[in-house]
C-alpha cells in the first residue's frame, strides 16, 4: 500500500503537468478561434482614422484587412491569384484580369498599342464624347490595376472618392454606379447588360414612334383636306373653310 | 365693332395667354440649348451653343429655364384649383368647358378622320376639341417626364443619395427622347395644324389675342357659340380684334417662334448624323 501511494504521488506533477499544458494548448486554441474576431474588432475600433463604416464609405478608405483577402483564406487562390506567364485576352481571362494588381500584366506589345485597340465599347459616354476625358484620367497611369483588384482606386469601393469624387465633389457609391461606357440601348445585347436602360429606351421610342406615326399623316390629310375644300371654295359637308 | 369679319369671340383670359408666352418662351429656348448640347459635335450645335455663350453657358441655361419652366407648371396646377369650379367636383370635369378627355372626344376623333376622306359631314365641335385637349394634356405629360428626370440630372448628387447612379443613364436617355417627341410634335404637328393648316392660315392668333375669328368659330365649333348663344352669354364674349400694331407684334411673335422651330428641326435632322450620345 505504501509503495502504491508513493507511486501515486510520484505521477501526480506528470499528470498535473499534462493537464496544465492540455489545458494551456486548447485554451490558446480556444483564443485563436473565438477571440481573433473581437481583437480585429477591437483594433478596427482603436484605429485612429477609419472608426466609422459611414466615414469608410464616403472616403473610400477602408482597413487593409477589409479589402485584402488574407494569405490563408481558400476560396481566395486559384487562378486569379496565380496569374502565370501564359496569359491569353480572351475568355475568361478577360474577367480574371480585372482581379489582378496589373491587368495588362505580360500582354505581348502592350507598350505599343492604344487602349481602344483593345477596349473598343470604352470609346462611348459622354464623358470621352462631350469632355474630352482620357483613359488615363480614370484610370491612372501603369500598372492598371482591374477595377476588381482590392488596391484599385476603380473598385467599387472606393471609385467615388478615388475617381469620381476628382470632378464630381461630394460623389457617393451609389453616384459611381453611373455607367460611365454605357452600352448602346438600341443593341440587343444591352438587354443582358443593362436591362432597365434597354426596357426604357424602347418604350420611349414606341411612345414618340407611335404619336409621329399617328398624328403626322393625321395632320397631313387633314391638311390636304381642308386645302382641297378651299380651293373648290365652297362649303364642304357643312364646314365652311373660311379663317 | 367693326365689321362682321372683324368680330371676335373671346376664349382666353389674359393670365391663360400669359402661361401659353412664357411657354413659348422657355420652351424654345430649352429646345435652342438642348439642341446646342446635344449638336455639339457638330459646326452647328458649336454656333449654336455660342449663341448662348458656350457650352457651360449653354448648359447653365437649360438648367435654370428647366427649374423655371417646373415653377411654371406649379403655378398652372395652382391657377387650375382657382378655377375649378368645386362646388359641382366633380361633375365639372366633365362638362364641355371642360379639358378632361371624354368619350366624346373618341367618338368626334373618328368622325374627323372619317371627314378627311369625304365619307361624312364634318364633325361640330364645341369648346374644346380633341386635338387642342391632346395638346394640353400632352405639355402636363411633357412637363412631368422632362421635369423629373431634368431635375435628377441637375441634381445628380442629391438624387443618387436615394437612387442608385445608374438611373441617371436612364433618366439621360428618357430626357432625351422626350424632348426629340416634345419638339417634334410642336414644331411639326402643333405649327401646321395652329397655324398652317388652310383653316388658320397665315397664324391663328388666338391664343396671343385672346379671342379667336366669330366667323371661322361658328363653322369649326358650332356647338359651342349654339350652347352660348342659348345661356344668353354670346353677346358678352363678342369683343372687336385687336389694333394694327398689337397683331403685328402677335404675327412677329407667332412667327417668329416658328421659324425658330423650324430651323432647329431641319438643322436637326441634317446634322443627326453628327450627335454626340
Amino acid at each position: 500500500m505504501t509503495s502504491r501511494r508513493q507511486t501515486s504521488n510520484k505521477m501526480r506533477p506528470f499528470v498535473s503537468g499534462f493537464l496544465a499544458t492540455t489545458g494551456l494548448f486548447v485554451s490558446l486554441a480556444l483564443s485563436v478561434t473565438v477571440l481573433t474576431p473581437t481583437v480585429r474588432a477591437q483594433d478596427r475600433l482603436s484605429s485612429p482614422v477609419y472608426q466609422y463604416r459611414g466615414h469608410e464609405m464616403s472616403t473610400g478608405y477602408y482597413e487593409h484587412w477589409e479589402t485584402r483577402p488574407g494569405p490563408g483564406v481558400p476560396l481566395a487562390g486559384g487562378p486569379i491569384f496565380q496569374a502565370g506567364p501564359t496569359l491569353y485576352t480572351t475568355g475568361d481571362w478577360l474577367d480574371r484580369r480585372t482581379y489582378m494588381a496589373d491587368s495588362h500584366e505580360q500582354l505581348r506589345f502592350y507598350q505599343r498599342i492604344k487602349c481602344i485597340k483593345c477596349h473598343p465599347q470604352q470609346t462611348r459616354g459622354l464623358h470621352i464624347a462631350r469632355m474630352g476625358i482620357t483613359c488615363r484620367q480614370c484610370h491612372g497611369p501603369d500598372p492598371i490595376a482591374g477595377i476588381n483588384h482590392y488596391y484599385s482606386p476603380m473598385n467599387p469601393l472606393r471609385r467615388h472618392s478615388h475617381v469620381c469624387s476628382k470632378c464630381h465633389e461630394g460623389a457617393n457609391a451609389s453616384y459611381a454606379t453611373f455607367v460611365v461606357h454605357e452600352p448602346n440601348p438600341t443593341l440587343a445585347d444591352t438587354w443582358k447588360t443593362f436591362p432597365m436602360l434597354f426596357v426604357a429606351f424602347w418604350m420611349m421610342m414606341a411612345l414618340a414612334a407611335g404619336t409621329f406615326l399617328v398624328f403626322i399623316p393625321h395632320a397631313a390629310i387633314w391638311g390636304i383636306r381642308e386645302f382641297i375644300a378651299k380651293k373648290r371654295g365652297h362649303q364642304t359637308d357643312g364646314h365652311k373653310d373660311k379663317h | 365693332m367693326g365689321t362682321k369679319t372683324n368680330i371676335r369671340i373671346r376664349r382666353f383670359s389674359l393670365i391663360q395667354r400669359l402661361f401659353h408666352v412664357l411657354l413659348i418662351i422657355s420652351f424654345m429656348t430649352q429646345g435652342c440649348t438642348g439642341v446646342a448640347r446635344m449638336y455639339i459635335g457638330s459646326p452647328w450645335g458649336k454656333w449654336l451653343a455660342s449663341v448662348f455663350g458656350g457650352y457651360a453657358n449653354a448648359t447653365q441655361i437649360h438648367k435654370y429655364m428647366g427649374l423655371f419652366m417646373i415653377c411654371l407648371f406649379l403655378a398652372h396646377i395652382l391657377y387650375l384649383c382657382f378655377k375649378i369650379d368645386w362646388r359641382n367636383f366633380p361633375r365639372c370635369l366633365f362638362s364641355p368647358d371642360s379639358l378632361v378627355p371624354q368619350p366624346q372626344d373618341i367618338f368626334e376623333s373618328t368622325h374627323h378622320v372619317f371627314w378627311f376622306f369625304g365619307l361624312i359631314k364634318a364633325p361640330r365641335f364645341d369648346r374644346w376639341t380633341y386635338w387642342e385637349k391632346f395638346d394640353y394634356w400632352g405639355v402636363f405629360w411633357g412637363i412631368i417626364v422632362l421635369g423629373l428626370t431634368g431635375l435628377m440630372l441637375t441634381f445628380p448628387l442629391l438624387v443618387t443619395r436615394i437612387l442608385p447612379g445608374w438611373t441617371l443613364n436612364v433618366a439621360l436617355w428618357v430626357h432625351r427622347i422626350e424632348a426629340i417627341l416634345a419638339m417634334g410634335h410642336v414644331f411639326v404637328i402643333h405649327f401646321f395644324v395652329g397655324h398652317l393648316r388652310s383653316h388658320n392660315f397665315p397664324m391663328d392668333r388666338t391664343m396671343f389675342e385672346g379671342s379667336a375669328d366669330l366667323d371661322a368659330t361658328i363653322h369649326e365649333k358650332p356647338f359651342w357659340i349654339a350652347r352660348m348663344a342659348h345661356e344668353g352669354k354670346l353677346e358678352s364674349l363678342l369683343v372687336p380684334q385687336a389694333s394694327l400694331l398689337k397683331r403685328t407684334v402677335f404675327y412677329v411673335f407667332g412667327y417668329s417662334a416658328i421659324a425658330v422651330g423650324l430651323f432647329l428641326l431641319v438643322g436637326g435632322i441634317i446634322n443627326s448624323p453628327s450627335i454626340t450620345w
